[in-house]
């Protein structure tokens, strides 16, 4: 799945990307969400006043939060991958764990442990879904590359 | 764990994909090292420590050999060096972890005048990138002023060391935030606004940097009034138009 990917940058750049992707959709997102939500509490007559001040507190702070998550955990996934020198759902999960754990830093030891397994939780059920999915999407695959890869093999290595 | 083996056992047929074009890569390369069978290792490493005097090299290479049944020599055996299985070795050895950055050609950026330093793909590319590199300095910058702050207030006589952490940290996320998602959000309103300005004239150019630079400042501080709005059009063009000879200077 990692060598199929050629459709993100390679590690160190990817980071960016991951931060401004992140943060991006956080802003925008919280742009529309906090839009609605501070209309809908405001009183009559001061709808538009009312969400463009919940937009310009919030949204901000939400791609904030948004950004960070996602540009620690592309750091961590980085920094995993070149540590293990492999790819699997592994190096999500374990980025997962470190980024829940290094954002609840300051809250002491024993909650950051528990951020940090929530987190790593978290990323194991996706990475589970993901590899759920691709294996019910890939399933015709290996069957018409096994006979294609066995004349393949032994030419390498002579 | 009947669970766990199937994460692990459906990544196989993927990542056994590539091989077989390497392969492939392989196997026409050493049909052609035949024109100079097994160099020796000295050879090939002075071969591949100096790649461009090793061009020459052929026909010296080639005078004790011409009893292999070799065809009439042509352009491509001057070449035939390069072509060398020896030094492709390290290459079909690592073909396991090489990471090359492979993009779509056809999905590159078309607009002229619009290639930066990392390859983009389009608008999104430039708006992820283009706001992470922002977002990330300003948290960096402000996290040093948050730091400096942090650092030199005062905190009654004789503070002790962890409550002048606890103040550094307070203010690298209090100043460290803030400055990162203002220059995030101006930069997301910056690279919408210049995409769609490269997408509308067809090019990209100086101009259209200052032009979203200036669409971009008024509306970070339209919600002020005009006047602001105005100033920070200004401000922003300036600095666009700034950067903008600073990168034709270099």
């Amino acid at each position: 799945m990692s060598h199929g990917d050629h459709s993100r940058d390679p590690c160190p750049y990817v980071i960016l990307n991951d931060f401004g992707g992140a943060f991006s959709m956080g802003a925008i997102g919280g742009g529309i969400w906090h839009g609605i939500k501070g209309a809908r509490n405001s009183p009559r007559g001061e709808r538009f006043v009312g969400s463009l001040s919940a937009i310009k507190a919030r949204a901000p702070v939400l791609g904030g939060n948004f950004g960070v998550w996602g540009g620690l955990f592309s750091s961590f996934d980085c920094a995993v991958k070149g540590y293990r020198q492999k790819e699997d759902p592994w190096n999500a999960i374990i980025s997962g764990f470190l980024t829940g754990g290094s954002l609840a830093l300051r809250a002491g030891p024993r909650s950051a442990f528990g951020s940090a397994v929530g987190c790593g939780i978290l990323l194991g059920v996706f990475e589970g879904v993901g590899v759920l999915m691709n294996r019910m999407m890939a399933q015709p695959i290996p069957q018409m590359q096994l006979p294609e890869q066995a004349p393949a093999t032994p030419a390498v290595s002579a | 764990m009947s669970f766990l083996s199937g994460l692990f056992g459906s990544s196989k047929p993927e990542a056994e994909k590539e091989p077989s074009a390497s392969a492939d890569l392989f196997n026409s390369t050493t049909f052609r090292s035949n024109v100079n069978p097994s160099p020796s290792p000295s050879d090939a490493s002075a071969s591949s420590s100096s790649s461009s005097s090793s061009i020459p090299q052929p026909p010296s290479n080639a005078s004790p050999v011409p009893a292999v049944s070799q065809p009439a020599p042509t352009a491509l055996d001057a070449f035939s060096t390069s072509f060398d299985a020896a030094r492709l070795h390290p290459l079909a050895g690592l073909s396991d972890n090489l990471e090359l950055l492979q993009l779509d050609e056809d999905k590159l950026t078309e607009i002229e005048g619009a290639a930066s330093v990392l390859p983009s793909r389009g608008w999104t590319d430039d708006l992820c990138v283009g706001t992470g590199t922002t977002y990330l300095s300003g948290l960096v910058l402000g996290g040093m002023w948050g730091a400096k702050e942090g650092l030199s207030r005062p905190l009654g006589n004789n503070p002790s060391f962890k409550l002048r952490i606890n103040s550094i940290l307070n203010g690298c996320t209090r100043r460290g935030s803030f400055t990162g998602n203002s220059l995030g959000v101006l930069a997301i309103f910056y690279n919408l606004a210049n995409s769609s300005l490269d997408s509308v004239r067809g090019k990209h150019d100086a101009y259209n940097a200052m032009g979203a630079a200036a669409l971009s400042g008024a509306i970070y501080k339209s919600s002020a009034g005009l006047r602001p709005a105005l100033v920070g059009a200004g401000l922003m063009t300036a600095a666009a138009g700034g950067w903008s000879a600073f990168k034709t200077m270099v």
